[in-house]
């Protein structure tokens, strides 16, 4: 079910999981579209060799994830602000699990917070934030 | 003396100041893909076609100031990371449209822990458009786990 409107809302409400696409060939899209191409992000060898431990997801493009999320679950929520803690690299071709959670309604303003939080398949958190969104009455 | 470089004095010497300032357009297309590959589902971020068509509201943090900090800003001993993004929109971002972006220190802040004292630097990017009304703000939060001064 999508919410069109805050009172479709309740406090302490779960958003649909949402499973992004961490595959190379995505990520390889979305870096050409931001200017962000580097190998790093691109080409799990050429990361190795850089010391990582993989292909990174970048953490703009998780930042992405996020906004995403809440339009999959409020199409026309407004998203007034995102803050994103990139606690641990997210790998590509890795499956990613994002949550939220609603933290907070404002029912005068019809703001929303929520509590989001990207993990891998190990339950580990790698990005976590808060969203600050408007949904219409 | 202290074995830190001196928070204080970089704050009053950088927090505030523009050091970049650049003029910006973006392709519709290019945003649509941006959108895309993010799982983004609502039109108005992934057809160009759709009359309120914008840029994704996380898009102004993939935006790179020309300088990463001011000229002169203090070299504090250690690596540096990205420690977080966070992004304000305000006003959409529309394609085609020659988009101004400066580039302050916005905070400098530290945290003591266990391992020692870690430097906050966030860098804010405002996004105005050509009436100079403010579209988007975008912080970076650089950290540095700092090593005492040998």
């Amino acid at each position: 079910m999508t919410i069109e409107k805050l009172s479709d809302i309740e406090f302490g409400e779960e958003l649909p999981v949402f499973d992004p696409d961490t595959g190379i060939p995505n990520i390889t899209r979305f870096c050409e579209a931001a200017g962000w191409m580097g190998a790093r992000f691109t080409d799990h060898e050429a990361a190795k060799k850089e010391g990582l431990p993989g292909a990174l997801v970048p953490g703009i493009m998780s930042q992405g994830f996020l906004a995403a999320m809440i339009h999959r679950w409020a199409p026309n929520a407004d998203i007034r602000n995102i803050d994103t803690v990139f606690r641990a690299p997210l790998l590509a071709d890795q499956p990613a699990h994002i949550n939220g959670v609603v933290t907070d309604i404002d029912e005068d303003t019809g703001e929303v917070e929520i509590d989001l939080t990207v993990t891998n398949d190990a339950g580990e958190t790698r990005v976590f934030g808060t969203a600050r969104a408007i949904i219409q009455a | 003396m202290s074995e830190h470089a001196d928070i204080d004095a970089a704050k009053a010497q950088f927090v505030g100041q523009v050091y970049d300032e650049q003029t910006l357009t973006f392709d519709a297309q290019k945003l649509a893909v941006y959108a895309t590959a993010c799982g983004e589902s609502a039109a108005r971020y992934t057809d160009p076609t759709h009359e309120d068509f914008q840029a994704p509201p996380t898009f102004p943090t993939s935006l790179h100031p020309g300088k990463r900090l001011p000229d002169g800003y203090p070299k504090f001993n250690g690596l540096g990371m990205d420690a977080g993004k966070a992004v304000s929109p305000i006003e959409p971002i529309r394609p085609g449209i020659p988009i101004t972006a400066r580039t302050h220190v916005h905070d400098i802040y530290t945290k003591t822990g266990r391992s020692g004292r870690m430097v906050f630097t966030v860098i804010r990017m405002e996004l105005t458009d050509p009436d100079n009304t403010l579209l988007a703000t975008a912080d970076t939060s650089i950290v540095i786990r700092e090593k005492p001064a040998s």
